[in-house]
């Protein structure tokens, strides 16, 4: 819910969207993913879950939104700034997070259907 | 003197120790079996006088005819205490000679425990399952320093623990060296401000009267921790000269609301067209679950629990605990039952700004049962923020929950109730529709190696199903108040009350001690951090046979505060990398498994592999249901 929020704020903030973003690379985005530490809130695949029960990113998250988040962000998460993280370094995160295959549906798994 | 010699050669002879009690009870001492029947006695009747034994020891005696120590057991024994957890120490080790020989070992049981900060937090566990207290004993120096944040621990949580230190009052008969630095003018001063009641027995009389009556204060709602002071010359000399009884205990009725301030809190909650119950510290027991439930029931009013005890069943259409935020923000009525932070109920506060955030109606009414007033004391802040309720009562909660339900009832217009009727389908498709939520977000990273906090979850659930389980502390981890089935008081038992780490391996201890003759699962979900603060406990419940099934959550470090440390760098504007310095517990990884080998604990991991952890679960079951504790190393991802 907050990051739905966030998304929500970040879209009125920039109409840009996914195809408007950098060329970014995918593996590099998810070495940096590691380096900076995002996974200590989004999950070592960035998938979410624990307190932060959604993904960073959901399908078609833009890229501008993507981008304020990370310099000035909302809630919690910690501001990172173009000397600390360039423009083309979020756009590789950008890139890794959009290459992250969707959570399988909660019906298709076994051990969720007890609950 | 002389019978002091004649012991001496009796013994000599050939005479066991055993003998020699024996001959001592039938001077006058008791034995461990007529102890059972003597607290029977003492609990049910007039309080027992105990016959003065022996004579004052002096220089030259070789025996003491009857420790002062043995009647200070025959005191706790009255107590209905089961156990005594302790590290053992020299200030006390008359008392501890007489819990394992005079009382035969057994209610109370010496638990034989590793530090003494695990010795309270298995105390406190314990109290919650059982419903009653255990004893503990350290030294009142090193071992009441040791013990001091558990003790805060079960404070913060309002735990009753039943603590006692050894100590040496008189500075001519302390043995020069150690014993000194062991001794304390004031011992309770280190823990006053976080226990209810202590004191310092003079003449074993004076013992028998404090220590029944501590155990009636830890009892009394709101329960906490109280100490006894043991002095050495007390427990070591013999009893002589003293006509020695020990006072009949008598629990207090916990204290209930006032009838008219309940009148008025039924009419603003029969008024309100939003009522909602938040319940923190609300329930003590099945019989306060059953009591909650009828009263959200007559209003059709949702219970947001908030994890500190398991007040209401998560599979209750009214639970709808997950949706916190949206029930304050429309709530035009909330009634707060033993909330710790009521402030905090109706306020966000943005970090580190420290901007406040109203979370709910200017005007909402708030209504507080609790017995905070009572407990307050000035250094420590766990009391919370101010926040002025519409109409503040005192009263136990539990106790005071069929007497509002029953004044709801009375205000209750056929037509209201009507009204009240009609909500019933809207919350349950709402509770239907905050598990579908829960279960969306669980299949995030199912398949994600390390393993997802979720998936964790759901795999110890499908082992645990068919149980009648316990989870041990369930505070911590989000995912099985989301998605468990709870419908019994026992089957989460909170967490530590003040956040202090090192509570959870212990207290889950404590928890599946209690649950070990009832018949109850315990499961405990471990944080890795956690149980390096004081790993010797899983040798505590591998040497007493203590079943429990310990899940590492392993996510290798102190995560929050990497996200702390992350913060603190962007508002500096230096390098977050650096986040895992002093923060993460790698380079080298701990290995648990191992670590619970070496401790006499099935041990199994570290499993990284999400498909691998039901199958190693249900292994590790079946040691537990043999009778001894397994742990399962599972790597996790960081929240």
């Amino acid at each position: 819910m907050r990051i739905a929020l966030v998304l929500a704020a970040s879209l009125c903030a920039g109409a840009a969207f996914a195809q408007d973003a950098p060329k970014g690379s995918a593996e590099r985005g998810k070495k940096l993913f590691a380096e900076l530490n995002c996974y200590s809130c989004h999950g070592t695949h960035a998938q979410g879950g624990g307190r932060n029960s959604e993904p960073p990113i959901p399908a078609g998250y833009p890229w501008q939104g993507f981008l304020n988040q990370l310099r000035k962000p909302r809630l919690d998460m910690p501001a990172y700034e173009e000397k600390l993280v360039s423009t083309q370094e979020v756009a590789d995160m950008f890139a890794y997070f959009s290459s992250i295959k969707a959570a399988p549906a909660e019906k298709n798994i076994p051990q969720l259907r007890n609950f | 003197m002389t019978k002091a010699r004649k012991s001496t050669q009796d013994d000599e002879s050939g005479l066991d120790r055993r003998k020699f009690l024996k001959g001592a009870a039938a001077a006058g001492a008791m034995t461990a079996a007529a102890m059972t029947a003597a607290t029977k006695v003492a609990q049910a009747a007039e309080a027992k006088p105990a016959k003065p034994e022996g004579e004052a020891n002096m220089r030259g005696d070789s025996f003491i005819a009857r420790p002062g120590s043995d009647f200070m057991l025959d005191v706790i024994k009255t107590l209905n205490i089961d156990y005594i957890a302790s590290n053992p120490a020299s200030s006390f080790r008359s008392l501890h000679e007489s819990i394992v020989n005079y009382g035969g070992n057994k209610k109370p049981e010496f638990l034989t425990c590793m530090h003494e900060e695990s010795s309270v937090a298995i105390a406190h566990g314990y109290a919650k399952a059982a419903g009653k207290p255990m004893g503990v004993l350290c030294h009142s120096s090193v071992g009441l320093q040791h013990a001091a944040m558990a003790v805060y621990n079960a404070w913060a949580d309002r735990v009753p623990v039943m603590m006692f230190a050894g100590n040496g009052m008189d500075a001519n008969k302390r043995r020069p060296g150690v014993e000194w630095t062991h001794c304390v003018q004031d011992p309770a001063g280190l823990v006053r401000d976080f226990i209810k009641w202590d004191d310092q027995p003079a003449s074993l009389q004076h013992f028998a009267e404090s220590t029944v009556r501590a155990y009636k204060m830890a009892m009394s709602p709101p329960q906490e921790p109280v100490l006894i002071t043991l002095d050495i010359d007390l427990q070591e000399e013999a009893i002589h000269g003293e006509k020695l009884s020990i006072p009949k205990l008598s629990l207090s009725a916990p204290p209930q609301a006032d009838e008219r301030a309940l009148r008025e809190a039924a009419r603003m909650l029969v008024a309100a067209q939003n009522p909602v119950i938040v319940a923190d510290r609300c329930v003590r027991s099945q019989e306060g679950v059953e009591a909650l439930v009828k009263l959200a029931e007559t209003l059709q009013a949702p219970v947001i629990c908030t994890g500190n005890r398991m007040n209401f069943p998560s599979t209750h259409y009214l639970n709808l605990s997950e949706s916190r935020p949206g029930l304050v923000r429309n709530a035009d009525v909330i009634l707060m039952l033993e909330v710790q932070d009521p402030w905090g109920m109706l306020h966000g506060m943005g970090d580190p700004w420290k901007d406040v955030r109203r979370a709910a109606k200017p005007d909402v009414k708030v209504i507080q049962i609790s017995l905070a007033d009572f407990m307050m004391k000035s250094n420590y802040q766990d009391f919370q923020r101010f926040q002025p309720a519409d109409l503040a009562i005192s009263g136990d909660s539990q106790t005071s929950l069929v007497p509002l339900t029953d004044a709801i009832k009375r205000e209750l217009s056929s037509a209201r109730a009507s009204e009240f009727a009609g909500k019933a389908d809207g919350l349950r498709k709402r509770h239907r529709d905050m598990k579908e939520r829960m279960k969306t977000a669980a299949a995030l990273g199912w398949e994600a190696s390390p393993v997802s906090t979720a998936r964790l979850c759901a795999e110890l659930w499908n082992t645990i199903r068919n149980e009648n389980y316990c989870l041990a502390v369930s505070d911590r981890i989000a995912w099985p108040k989301r998605l468990w089935p709870t419908t019994k008081y026992t089957n989460m038992m909170g967490g530590s009350g003040a956040a202090g780490v090192g509570y959870s391996a212990p207290g889950a201890v404590g928890v599946a001690l209690a649950n070990r003759d009832k018949g109850i699962l315990t499961v405990t979900l471990q944080p890795d951090g956690d149980l390096c603060y004081a790993p010797g406990v899983l040798w505590t419940a591998a040497h007493h046979k203590i079943p429990l099934l310990i899940v590492m959550y392993n996510n290798r470090g102190y995560v929050q505060e990497v996200m702390h440390l992350q913060r603190m760098a962007g508002l500096h504007r230096r390098d977050p990398k650096t986040a895992k310095v002093g923060t993460m517990i790698y380079d080298p990884e701990v290995d648990f498994g191992k670590l619970a080998q070496s401790f006499g604990v099935y041990g199994e991991g570290p499993i990284s592999d999400p498909n691998a952890v039901g199958p190693a679960l249900a292994r590790a079951l079946k040691v537990v249901k043999s009778g001894a504790p397994a742990l399962v190393d599972v790597v996790c991802q960081l929240r």
